[in-house]
């Protein structure tokens, strides 16, 4: 028995009566390809429902409550010339912008060669009292004055994303070498909370550690140098 | 007793499912609350009545698909923006592969034609029955399931698109 699309969508949607619903499983059964069909539809049905489904643990906009709570609602020129009057939206780099960011990054560095550390400098990292990795010599000038996401082919340091994070202060992402990581301003100093082998593209490790941090998107460039200018502090 | 009373309690229970389905319709965050608003308006202003007794989330869905057709589609800002939301709960961060995935998906549903993404939002995003979905659509159940087929076929042919170009 053929079973028509639709069909399998229906049963990947538990839309089929039983005796249906039956046939379907019997066929699948059977059937390999029916069988990779319907996972496919199911799949398509998980994905489309993560991608959108978290909008509704969104906090709700405090217009749209004050809407249901009386018949009044504000005019919505108004609510539009209120938003429009408020900080214009600065160009903030998107996950799609800042995986590139990192591509250009690596390949910067490869194309400047291997960085080599040289002894006669302090050592780039430390371990202070606390047993927190610190970042010293090169790699902290780098981190303290360098502009991120732009590729110097040849610098020993290349920056990638700054943002501030949920605890106030600000972080930064580098490759150096063959090491990428995360540094967080801490005093006049620089924390490593992660670093990690830097291969063709950021590691996992480095993205989820901004992902836990970072207080809504990464600093624009006029962002950056105002944070710069300030020392990194807040 | 008259559910008249508790009606704006209800249906703020229901703003996040309703925010939700207005994002699948547009994808600017703005236009979406936008769309909301002037569904609630219209409703607790009485232009439109509720029949008690009927499904109010479908009832609302309608609402707000006519208010877009009616008003918000001509006034959009059509300027979609696909980044990471601010105000998600911390402590419960997806990784960044699974935050880019969301985004390939909302964007390829913005790709949909208006008819795609109404039986999108319905059917695959807030999980309707076919049938409370047709009622919503006020089409017949048949022509919703063609509907759905296409609409399920045009989002893979994107995303496959979008995997060969990632490549």
């Amino acid at each position: 028995m053929k079973f028509s699309d639709e069909t399998l969508m229906a049963y990947a949607d538990g839309e089929l009566d039983p005796a249906t619903r039956n046939a379907v499983e019997r066929a699948i059964r059977a059937d390999p390809t029916l069988a990779a069909k319907v996972r496919q539809h199911t799949a398509m049905r998980s994905n489309v429902f993560a991608a959108f489904g978290p909008i509704a643990d969104e906090p709700v906009p405090p217009r749209l409550k004050a809407a249901t709570r009386s018949g009044k609602v504000i005019q919505l020129n108004t609510a539009r010339t209120l938003r429009a009057e408020a900080v214009p939206e600065k160009h903030r780099w998107s996950w799609a912008e800042w995986g590139g960011i990192a591509a250009a990054l690596m390949v910067g560095v490869l194309a400047g060669g291997a960085a080599v550390i040289g002894l006669q400098q302090p050592a780039p990292l430390a371990v202070g009292a606390d047993g927190a990795l610190l970042a010293q010599g090169d790699l902290a000038d780098a981190l303290s004055t360098q502009p991120g996401g732009v590729a110097s082919p040849g610098a020993l340091v290349q920056v990638g994303a700054s943002f501030e994070a949920k605890d106030g202060g600000y972080c930064r992402s580098f490759i150096m070498g063959s090491t990428a990581g995360l540094a967080c301003r801490n005093g006049a100093g620089w924390t490593l909370p992660v670093t990690a082998k830097a291969g063709s593209t950021m590691p996992p490790l480095v993205l989820t550690a901004i992902d836990e941090r970072i207080a809504g998107q990464t600093l624009d460039a006029e962002a950056e140098a105002a944070a710069r200018g300030r020392g990194w502090t807040r | 007793m008259t559910f008249t009373a508790t009606l704006p309690a209800q249906i703020a229970a229901l703003l996040p499912r309703l925010r939700r389905f207005a994002r699948t319709i547009t994808a600017n965050r703005d236009d979406a609350d936008d769309l909301v608003q002037i569904a609630i308006e219209r409703v607790l202003n009485r232009s439109v009545q509720w029949e008690v007794g009927t499904r109010l989330d479908s009832w609302l869905f309608g609402v707000i698909k006519t208010a877009w057709v009616d008003e918000v589609r001509a006034h959009s800002r059509r300027e979609a923006v696909f980044a990471p939301e601010p105000g998600v709960k911390p402590g419960v961060g997806p990784s960044a592969d699974a935050l880019q995935q969301r985004m390939t998906i909302q964007k390829a549903v913005s790709l949909l034609s208006e008819e795609q993404r109404l039986v999108i939002g319905l059917v695959l995003v807030d999980g309707l029955p076919y049938q409370e979905a047709a009622e919503v659509l006020e089409v017949p159940i048949g022509t919703l399931t063609s509907q759905l087929a296409r609409a399920r076929e045009a989002l893979q042919g994107l995303l496959s698109d979008q995997a060969r170009s990632a490549s």
